[in-house]
């Protein structure tokens, strides 16, 4: 391969960006046109009989032409489009070519007749065919197109759906064990207590008593434990706001809960969004040793955004268990979700839930 | 004592009826709804007041907002309201400006019956009861420079949560490994840090407790 300086002697074209092929083709077209000009000038010394260099001409003409047509087609966009004007570019020059020669035929032979006509005709039909043949290709990928696109906004709003209607599901199971087992529960430790009263004189039956009413109580932290992580009481009772701000207090360190309106959103963004910043400060609390955290939530027209941040060590693992799943939590709503923790300078995360 | 009960599921509310029929305390009425609070306060004047924080229609806070309109009509009622989890957002709601006559337990301390008859009557006698849970949650670890805790030194600050469960003095100190005057010491420290006026000492315990909910929230 020949080096840079050796480019610069040797092709000064392609020094000047000119590919190998552009820089042949310029070469062709001078050579041409000098050909013609030298076959013009012997034509004039040499007595300006018969017009003999005319077919020359037209020989140069063509090649000129077949090349100015194939550098038109080459243009295009590639695919269908590409191959239709290549087909064209072909039939076009040799209509061109045919008529010349028709030309020169009359003008130098005398042949009256246009005996081309039926070669137009055919070149014309061919073009036309194939032309229809391969746009219709495109036709059928344009509305295969649309139909994608359609079956991707129904495929959309079908899982936003599914994902609204999981989040209603989960708070309706909260509420059937609410209202169902934890309360049979309580009830059945106020009976137990009740017959623990009543067996005073009996210890053994006491212990009895008081051992199940201990299973029951257990019973009920536990369910309570469930139905927190279905859905926190305060987000299904006060909503969003009310919520995150119970969670910062809970978390101390001061933090700053902001949002710019009241305004509700479905369950299943909620739930995300409650999710994501108790997740977030969680991080904080644990790893970051931070001295201060805030938490904001814009209420955008067609999304809810909410920023955790903090003023601590940063450096968090992105991919590390906690934020991944939130990650794939936000995103089964086609939310995204970034986190920035340089080192030494806080992190804060960022999530967009797109909304209605 | 004079009690109204505002549960809406009848097998709970059923239980706590007979139980404290059992116990010789007389209920006076029984509602299902915030609406029926208010009508049953106002029409047969109890002492107390026991309310499930998920009332209907909406089963959300309807109780607790009932339980605090109640108050706010008649002051010298008692409120012991009931809940599945406690929230401290809602214990200081419940609380507002007046400690007195105010009690906030799960609901499943209904089984420890000889506990919950004894929060009944101090509930009703003006006393202010908070669910140890709701204790825990507010002494749980929180950053180190908490408002609320500022003033605290590290071992006043755990001499405070133990208080708040309810430990006895000595039990305290067996806890921490100090004498029983050390504990009394911090204890002193921490109701003048907490600006407490002086008064009895098992209420002021519940007080200091309450000093920091406010301050917390």
């Amino acid at each position: 391969m020949p080096s840079g300086a050796e480019h610069r002697r040797w092709m000064p074209a392609l020094a000047a960006g000119l590919s190998i092929g552009e820089y042949a083709r310029s070469l062709l077209r001078r050579l041409a046109f000098l050909t013609a000009v030298l076959l013009g000038a012997i034509w004039m010394l040499d007595g300006q009989g018969y017009l003999w260099p005319a077919w020359a001409w037209l020989g140069l003409g063509d090649l000129v032409l077949l090349d100015l047509s194939a550098d038109w087609a080459w243009r295009r966009p590639p695919g269908a489009a590409r191959r239709v004007a290549c087909v064209w570019a072909l039939v076009g020059a040799a209509a061109v070519i045919l008529i010349f020669t028709w030309l020169l035929t009359w003008l130098l032979a005398g042949v009256h007749e246009f005996w081309p006509a039926w070669a137009l005709l055919g070149l014309a039909t061919a073009g036309s065919g194939y032309s229809l043949i391969a746009l219709q290709d495109r036709v059928l990928v344009a509305r295969g197109r649309r139909a994608l696109r359609a079956r991707i906004d129904l495929l959309t709003h079908t899982r936003r759906q599914a994902v609204d209607a999981q989040a209603a599901e989960l708070r309706r199971i909260e509420r059937d064990l609410h209202d169902g087992a934890q309360a049979r529960l309580v009830a059945l430790t106020l009976q137990l207590g009740r017959a623990e009263l009543r067996a005073q004189d009996q210890p053994e039956m006491q212990e009895l008593i008081q051992n199940a009413k201990r299973e029951a109580q257990l019973a009920i932290a536990e369910l309570r434990d469930l139905a927190r992580g279905i859905v926190p009481p305060l987000l299904a009772d006060r909503g969003l706001l009310a919520a995150v701000e119970s969670l910062a207090a809970r978390y101390g360190l001061g933090t700053a809960v902001e949002a710019d309106t009241h305004r509700t959103r479905g369950p299943a963004i909620e739930s995300a969004a409650y999710f994501v910043v108790a997740e977030a400060l969680t991080n904080t609390a644990k790893h970051a040793q931070a001295s201060s955290s805030w938490v904001a939530m814009r209420n955008e027209p067609r999304a809810l955004v909410v920023l955790v941040g903090d003023d601590g060590c940063g450096g968090a693992d992105a991919q590390g268990a906690g934020l991944a799943g939130l990650r794939a939590r936000v995103e089964a709503l086609d939310g995204s979700m970034s986190v920035r923790s340089p080192a030494g300078e806080g992190t804060i995360v960022e999530v967009r839930l797109p909304c209605g | 004592m004079r009690v109204v009960i505002a549960e809406d599921l009848a097998l709970l509310r059923e239980g706590l009826v007979a139980l404290l029929r059992e116990n010789e305390i007389e209920v006076v009425a029984q509602v299902e709804d915030g609406p029926g609070l208010l009508r049953a306060i106002a029409g047969h004047k109890p002492d107390l007041a026991i309310v499930d924080v998920r009332l209907p229609p909406t089963y959300s806070d309807e109780g607790l907002l009932a339980a605090i309109e109640a108050r706010r009509r008649q002051p010298e009622l008692g409120v012991l309201v009931l809940s599945q989890y406690v929230e401290t957002a809602y214990a200081s709601e419940l609380i507002g400006d007046d400690t007195a006559g105010i009690g906030y337990l799960l609901k499943e301390r209904v089984g420890d019956v000889a506990a919950f008859l004894g929060v009944l009557r101090q509930v009703a006698a003006g006393g202010t009861v908070l669910d140890r849970q709701v204790v825990s949650e507010l002494m749980a670890p929180r950053g180190e420079d908490t408002q609320a805790l500022k003033g605290l030194t590290a071992r006043e600050r755990e001499v405070l949560a133990l208080m708040a469960e309810g430990r006895s003095n000595a039990a305290i100190a067996e806890s921490l490994v100090v004498t029983a005057g050390a504990v009394e010491k911090h204890i002193t420290n921490i109701f003048a840090k907490l600006e407490l006026p002086a008064c009895e000492d098992d209420h002021r315990r519940v007080l200091a407790v309450l000093a920091y909910l406010r301050l917390a929230s």
